[in-house]
C-alpha cells in the first residue's frame, strides 16, 4: 500500500467513526426521560414555544427523517439552537473551543518539555538517586486527581504567595502574539497571559508529564539494551549521539501513539480543570449544559469533542506511518 | 491458571521490590479501613457540630477574625478581634465547615472509593472480557463491529461521557445496611452505606472497552496455538474452547489491567463527586469540592486531606499493578487504561 492510499484509508475509517459518534449523540435525545421536547425546551417554556420546537426538531416526522435531517443540518454546520442560552449551538461551541485548545496545548507543552528529558535521564542513570526521584514523581503524577492538584496550586501560589490568577482566562494567546507586532514589544500582555494560564496548565499537564516520563523511561531502557545500540557503542560513537539521535527517536514513536489515544483523557481532564479555574472553555460549557439541561449544547459539544479526537488520531497515525513506513504495510 | 511458577515469580518480585511492599501495605490499610470503618472512625462522619466547625488538624492552629457587638462607654460598638483557634485532640484531622470530623469522613470515604472502584471494574470486565474473547476468537464481522464500537467509545473522554450519562439518568443511590451497626457493635455510626449505583454503572459502561481490547488481543494470539487447534480437531465446540483454553491463558493481563482500572475508576469517581455528579455526600471528591470554598479563607485542611487520601490509595493500587505486571508477565505494555 502506498502512503497516499494509507492516508485515504485511514481518513475513510475516521469518517466512519465520526458518523458513529454523531449517531450516538443523536440517540442521546431518546435516552432522556420524557419527551425530547422537555430535553430542549426551557422548563418554563410556553405551549407555543414547545410546539415551535417540536416542529423545528421535526418530531412529528418519522425517525429516519429526523435522523437524516440531523445529519444534513450538521453537514451545513448547524448544530441546533440553545433555547437556554439563546444562541446558536455552533457559535457557542466554536466560541469556547479556542480556550480549551489553548489550555490543552499549553499543558501538553509543559508536560512534554519536562517529561522527555526526565525519562531519558531516568533511564540512562538507572537506579541512581535521580532515577528514584523521577520514578516517585511520575508515580505521584499519575495518581493525583488533577482537580485537587489545581486547588492545591491555588492554595500555595495564589492564596499564600499571591503570584498567579486563579479564575478566568485574562487574555488569549492571539492578543499576546499581536502585542509583539509593532515598534515596541509589550511584555505586559505576555505576563498577564502567563498569570492566568500557568496554574491550570500545570494542573492539567502533570498527569501527562508523569505518563510520558514513565513511557520514555521504559522505552529508552528497552532501546538501550538492543543490538544496534551496542553496535554503535562498539563503533565508538559518542554516548550523547547514541542516546538522543538513535535510542530516543525509536522510543518516541510508540510514545506518540499513546499520546494520541490519551487525548480523550486530556480533554476529560480539561473539563474538570476548567471547572476549578473557571476557564471559559468547552469543558465548562459541557458541565453548564448538563446542569442547565441544555441538551442541544451538550450534543454539539460532544460532537466537536469526539470529532477532534478522531481527527487528531488520524493525524497521529499518518505521522507515525511517515516516520515508520512499515506501519503502512500492516 | 495460578501455577506454582506464578506464585514463585510474585514472591521473588515482592522480595526484590520495595515499591511492591509499599503498594501492598497501602492497599491492605485502605481495604481494612473501608471494611472496618465503623470501628476506626471516632465520630459519625455525618454528625454536624456547628460549635466545633473549622477546627484545624492536630499540630496546627488558625487565627481568624471574629466580630462581636460590645458595650463600650454606654454605646454599642462592633469589635473585631483576632481569635486563635487551636486543634482539638478529639479531631485528629480537624473538622469541616459544618463541624464534621474530617478523620471520620476520610475513613468512610474509603468505602465509597473502593466500592465504586471494585464494582465498576468488575462490571467493566464482565462486559468487556466476554465481548473481547468472542470477537478475537471468531474474528470476522463480530470483531469488525467490536472494533468500530471501541473506536466510537474511545472518541468520548471517560469523564465527559460519564458526566453526560449521569446528567441524563440522574444520581441514583442504594442504601446498604451496615452489618456492624445492625449487629449493635457501633451504634453511633451511620446505619447504612450509600452506594452511588448510577456512578458504578456508568463507570463500568465507560471503561468496558479497555477490557474488550485486551481480551480480544489475547484471544487473537491464542486461537492459533497448537493446543487450541488440537482441541478443535478433537471436536470441542467453540464455547468450551474459549472457556477452558483461551480464558485461563488470558487471565494474567486481564488481572493486571483490572488493577490499573480500579485506580483509574477511583480517580474518575472522585472527579464525578467533585463536580457534583454522584449519589452520595460521603466521598473524598465531594469533600474536596466542599473544602474548595474554604481555601481562600485559610482553612486549607478541608480540601487537602481528602486529596491526600485519594493520592495514597491510587499510588498503592498502581504500585500493586506494577508488581503484578512485572511478576506475572514482563511482556505486557506498561500503560493501558486511562482515567
Amino acid at each position: 500500500m502506498s502512503f497516499g492510499r494509507f492516508v485515504l484509508k485511514r481518513s475513510l475509517q475516521g469518517i466512519g467513526v465520526v458518523w458513529g459518534v454523531v449517531t450516538v449523540v443523536f440517540a442521546l435525545r431518546f435516552v432522556t426521560p420524557g419527551s425530547p421536547i422537555n430535553a430542549v425546551a426551557p422548563l418554563d417554556a410556553s405551549q407555543e414555544t414547545r410546539q415551535a420546537i417540536a416542529a423545528e426538531l421535526g418530531l412529528d416526522q418519522p425517525l429516519y427523517v429526523q435522523y437524516g435531517q440531523y445529519i444534513f443540518d450538521l453537514l451545513r454546520g448547524d448544530m441546533g439552537f440553545s433555547y437556554i442560552k439563546g444562541q446558536d449551538v455552533t457559535t457557542l461551541v466554536f466560541g469556547r473551543l479556542p480556550a480549551t485548545v489553548e489550555l490543552a496545548v499549553a499543558a501538553s507543552v509543559v508536560a512534554i518539555a519536562l517529561a522527555i528529558p526526565l525519562g531519558v535521564i531516568s533511564a540512562t542513570r538507572r537506579n541512581e538517586p535521580v532515577d528514584y526521584g523521577a520514578t516517585l514523581l511520575s508515580l505521584g503524577g499519575i495518581s493525583t486527581p488533577n482537580f485537587w492538584l489545581g486547588i492545591m496550586l491555588i492554595l500555595v501560589f495564589a492564596v499564600e504567595f499571591n503570584i498567579f490568577n486563579t479564575s478566568g482566562r485574562g487574555v488569549n494567546v492571539g492578543d499576546v502574539a499581536l502585542s509583539f507586532v509593532g515598534p515596541e514589544p509589550v511584555f505586559g500582555t505576555l505576563l498577564t497571559w502567563l498569570a492566568y494560564i500557568t496554574l491550570p496548565a500545570i494542573a492539567l499537564g502533570t498527569y501527562f508529564m508523569a505518563l510520558i516520563t514513565r513511557l520514555t523511561r521504559s522505552g529508552m531502557l528497552d532501546e538501550l539494551s538492543k543490538g544496534y545500540v551496542q553496535a554503535a557503542r562498539a563503533k565508538g560513537l559518542p554516548q550523547t549521539l547514541i542516546r538522543y539521535k538513535h535510542a530516543l527517536r525509536n522510543t518516541l514513536i510508540p510514545v506518540i501513539t499513546v499520546l494520541g489515544l490519551q487525548l480523550g483523557t486530556l480533554i476529560g481532564g480539561a473539563v474538570i480543570t476548567e471547572a476549578v479555574f473557571s476557564w471559559p472553555g468547552l469543558g465548562s460549557l459541557v458541565i453548564d449544559s448538563i446542569n442547565d439541561r441544555d441538551w442541544p449544547t451538550l450534543q454539539g459539544s460532544l460532537i466537536v469533542i469526539g470529532t477532534s479526537f478522531v481527527f487528531v488520531n488520524i493525524l497521529v497515525d499518518v505521522v507515525y506511518a511517515y516516520l515508520d513506513p512499515e506501519v503502512v504495510n500492516d | 491458571m495460578v501455577s506454582s511458577r506464578v506464585i514463585r515469580n510474585l514472591k521473588k518480585e515482592f522480595r526484590q521490590s520495595g515499591l511492591a511492599k509499599l503498594g501492598l501495605a497501602l492497599v491492605v490499610v485502605i481495604v481494612l479501613t473501608a471494611v472496618f470503618a465503623p470501628f476506626i472512625a471516632p465520630h459519625n462522619p455525618t454528625d454536624q457540630q456547628l460549635d466545633q466547625s473549622e477546627l484545624p488538624p492536630i499540630g496546627f492552629s488558625e487565627t481568624t477574625e471574629r466580630t462581636s457587638s460590645q458595650m463600650v462607654d454606654g454605646e454599642i460598638q462592633t469589635v473585631t478581634e483576632e481569635v486563635e483557634i487551636t486543634a482539638d485532640p478529639d479531631h485528629v484531622f480537624g473538622t469541616d465547615g459544618l463541624g464534621r470530623d474530617m478523620f471520620s469522613r476520610v475513613v468512610y470515604g474509603a468505602r465509597t472509593s473502593l466500592a465504586v472502584g471494585v464494582l465498576g471494574t468488575l462490571l467493566a470486565a464482565s462486559i468487556g472480557v466476554p465481548v473481547g474473547l468472542l470477537a478475537g476468537y471468531h474474528r470476522g464481522r463480530v470483531d469488525d463491529a467490536l472494533m468500530r464500537i471501541a473506536d466510537i467509545s474511545l472518541a468520548f473522554p471517560s469523564l465527559v461521557l460519564a458526566v453526560a450519562l449521569i446528567g441524563l439518568w440522574g444520581r441514583a443511590a442504594v442504601d446498604i445496611p451496615d452489618p456492624f451497626v445492625a449487629a449493635g457493635l457501633a451504634p453511633e455510626m451511620p446505619e447504612s452505606f450509600v452506594l452511588p449505583i448510577t456512578v458504578v454503572i456508568v463507570v463500568g459502561l465507560v471503561n468496558w472497552v479497555w477490557f474488550a481490547r485486551v481480551a480480544r488481543g489475547e484471544a487473537l494470539s491464542l486461537r492459533g496455538q497448537e493446543y487450541v487447534k488440537a482441541s478443535r480437531a478433537l471436536g470441542a465446540d467453540d464455547n468450551t474452547i474459549i472457556l477452558r483454553h483461551v480464558l485461563p491463558n488470558a487471565v494474567t493481563p486481564i488481572i493486571v489491567l483490572g488493577t490499573v482500572q480500579v485506580a483509574a475508576i477511583i480517580l474518575l469517581e472522585s472527579s464525578l463527586s467533585f463536580l457534583g455528579f454522584s449519589g452520595t455526600t460521603l466521598s473524598w471528591g465531594f469533600d474536596i469540592a466542599q473544602g474548595r470554598d474554604y481555601v481562600s479563607s485559610g482553612q486549607w485542611w478541608i480540601a487537602s486531606i481528602p486529596g491526600l487520601a485519594i493520592m495514597l490509595s491510587v499510588i498503592g493500587i498502581n504500585l500493586l499493578g506494577d508488581w503484578l505486571r512485572d511478576a506475572l508477565d514482563p511482556g505486557i505494555e506498561g500503560e493501558g487504561g486511562a482515567a
